[in-house]
């Protein structure tokens, strides 16, 4: 039953996000793991969606289909996001803890969901004529998506709305920057591990 | 002893069998120089039956003329016969279809004197017999009659518009119906040159044009004025090829390995009408070593072929720029050439000169060819029930022949199966027409199923206003009971 009420609250967020983010940071009504569920969900969907999508509008190619690649494309993002927006916000004054930015984060997420299903279903029984509709609820679900994205920023961390854009903007920038740094990182720890390697085998070869 | 008798009765019942299924199993498919294949949806190689096998091959030698020097192009006249251009030799050779020799023209009385040719690279003939040369290091066409009498030559074209540098190498030289001449030069960027039927100069036809790359407009706005010098000059495609088919269209190919556009079809004003409904132009290999077309064959129903010299390779495609089959390849054995110059059709047939062997060499359609190209044929002309009886057969031998599938399923899309339609479309990868086949079907489905849903719709309505009426009735009951 709790449950079900949590899924309800979700739903009242993604309807009514300036109250329901409010309710979220300051009447405790988050939940860690509903984000969490969230953020399996979307990951399924977006799996659904490229198997399942229709012929008219599904343009992958079957056999390069990868449902791990969604971890690549989706689980991976939202951490970046959720690291990249908690290092910078802790740094410019921003009132959200790592937990309310994920959660944020994650009830943000429930548009792709809610629009996506029912899309999928749909674009089985579309023409080719008709397939801007599909592409039309795409975007608006990515639209909702950022819109709440953009409320919860601003609610959990008590940001004006310039401040909140250029946030975003600048966690963007965040993400790149560990990119580079994790790739730096392993670029440098195989370097290491070789020259490790090396010794090693000399040591070998010679004793 | 009975227990005995069973067992070698078993035995030989066994042995009979494998017998008759070693009978039965095909015998192993003539080996072939090169492999059959063709490009799917996703641009992947995918491998097909061969096409058209080598049937036999000729050299200057064997058909009694000495050997050729360096032959340059062939021309395969309507009744059979076989002109090769032997350039090195400057002669023409011309073969009746027995690949016996009929004629030899090494020279002709030009108004008096004794001309000859010097590396002519071009030969066409006309419906009507008559010859033309491309007469390259003399610089000028020749036009002989059937007989190899001198008729006239056509000189350099000299207008306004050409300036006093150019350099006049006619390569190949082709004649529409109504007798207008095309030259193919060396080094022209403008398009073909076009003559009258008189011998006139009138223009140059189809330019290539050059293509916009905003890339390479930045790098040119922010580099100096010597990087500037430095880059590659931008200039139109050059021709190195022309055919021209029945109705009067033109088809150029391009060495160009850079462009989309390496085959054109020039309707008569000189504009490029390929059909390019195939997700993937006709450009031979998908690779990143692109072919690079040298000479192009129009066969018939928008049927052509493109030889490709990279690889040696002959690529066959139709009017919708789908490939039908890919045959050839450079190699030593009979069937893969050392360096392909110039290809033909005749029937059945394909003809493929050799400039480095000095050979001609013959293909014959196999089974799958002669299916494809029918089926082919058919279908470009409508015949979409007829051609689909053909594409199931060539389904039979190549279940991942995707023109196929498309065959069949506009077939079924015609005689309104729209279900079946739709496999047969998404397994051909048509998007549009199984678009078509599913907007019929789901008009179709909901005609039919449109009553029952919609009962089942206010069914289910009237339930559940009749549950949440019975609802609110006890609890009003039990706030009454409250109250009271």
């Amino acid at each position: 039953m709790q449950f079900l009420k949590d899924i309800k609250y979700s739903l009242h967020v993604a309807m009514h996000p300036f109250d329901g983010f409010w309710d979220l940071k300051y009447e405790n009504k988050g939940k860690l793991r509903v984000a969490v569920l969230m953020l399996f969900a979307v990951t399924v969907t977006m799996i659904l969606k490229r198997q399942f999508a229709g012929y008219v509008v599904n343009f992958n190619f079957p056999l390069d289909l990868n449902s791990i690649d969604e971890l690549k494309y989706i689980v991976l993002p939202f951490l970046l996001w959720c690291i990249a927006n908690w290092s910078l916000t802790t740094l410019m004054d921003g009132e959200g803890k790592f937990t309310e930015i994920v959660i944020a984060t994650g009830y943000a997420m429930l548009p792709l969901i809610l629009v996506n299903i029912p899309n999928i279903l749909l674009s089985n029984v579309i023409t080719l004529r008709e397939s801007s509709f599909y592409y039309l609820l795409d975007t608006l679900a990515l639209l909702w998506f950022i819109w709440l994205l953009f409320i919860g920023t601003m609610t959990v961390h008590q940001y004006t709305v310039t401040k909140t854009i250029t946030t975003m903007l600048l966690t963007l920038l965040v993400i790149g920057v560990i990119i580079f740094l994790g790739l730096l990182f392993f670029s440098l720890i195989q370097q290491i591990v070789s020259f490790a390697y090396t010794v090693y085998q000399e040591l070998s070869l010679r004793g | 002893m009975e227990a005995l008798g069973l067992k070698i009765k078993s035995l030989l019942l066994i042995l009979a069998a494998v017998l008759l299924f070693a009978g039965l199993s095909p015998s192993a498919a003539q080996a072939s120089p090169y492999e059959g294949y063709t490009y799917n949806y996703w641009g992947q190689a995918v491998k097909s039956p061969i096409a058209f096998l080598p049937s036999r091959a000729i050299t200057g030698q064997e058909a009694g003329t000495g050997a050729w020097n360096a032959p340059t192009d062939i021309f395969i006249s309507d009744e059979g016969l076989v002109y090769v251009l032997d350039s090195g030799n400057g002669r023409i050779v011309v073969l009746n279809s027995q690949w016996e020799t009929v004629q030899e023209i090494k020279g002709f009385n030009n108004n008096g004197k004794e001309d000859g040719f010097k590396n002519p690279e071009g030969i066409f003939v006309t419906k009507k017999g008559q010859i033309y040369v491309a007469d390259t290091e003399n610089r000028r066409v020749v036009e002989l009659n059937r007989d190899g009498s001198f008729v006239r030559e056509l000189g350099a074209p000299k207008a306004d518009v050409i300036s006093e540098s150019f350099e006049y190498f006619p390569r190949k030289v082709i004649v529409d119906k109504a007798g207008r001449i095309y030259v193919v030069g060396r080094g022209v960027y403008e398009g073909l040159i076009e003559f009258d039927i008189d011998g006139r100069f009138t223009g140059f036809m189809g330019t290539n044009r050059v293509q916009f790359d905003p890339i390479d407009l930045f790098w040119k706005t922010v580099a100096t004025k010597e990087q500037r010098e430095k880059l590659i000059r931008f200039i139109p495609l050059e021709f190195n090829n022309a055919d021209v088919d029945e109705d009067g269209f033109i088809y150029t190919t391009t060495m160009d390995k850079s462009t989309l556009s390496a085959v054109k079809k020039l309707n008569p004003s000189g504009i490029d009408v390929l059909s390019m409904n195939a997700d993937i132009p006709p450009i031979g290999d998908l690779s990143i070593n692109r072919s690079s077309f040298i000479d192009i064959d129009v066969v018939d129903s928008g049927v052509y072929r493109a030889l490709d010299s990279t690889r040696g390779r002959i690529f066959t495609y139709n009017e919708d720029g789908n490939l039908l089959y890919v045959i050839g390849q450079l190699g030593n054995q009979l069937g893969t050439f050392k360096n392909p110059v110039a290809v033909e059709s005749y029937g059945d047939a394909i003809y493929v000169l050799d400039r480095d062997l000095g050979r001609i060499t013959e293909f014959k359609a196999t089974q799958f060819g002669s299916l494809v190209n029918h089926a082919n044929q058919l279908y470009s002309s409508g015949k979409h029930d007829e051609a689909a009886r053909l594409w199931q057969e060539v389904l039979r031998l190549d279940a991942n022949y995707e023109m196929a599938y498309v065959g069949i399923g506009k077939s079924l899309l015609r005689q309104g199966e729209y279900k079946d339609a739709m496999t047969y479309l998404k397994l051909g990868n048509d998007r549009e027409y199984y678009s078509k086949a599913l907007g019929k079907y789901r008009r179709e489905y909901m005609r039919e199923y449109f009553g029952m849903y919609m009962t089942g719709v206010i069914a289910l309505l009237v339930l559940i206003f009749g549950i949440r009426r019975f609802a609110r009735s006890r609890k009003g009951g039990r706030v009454q009971d409250a109250v009271s």
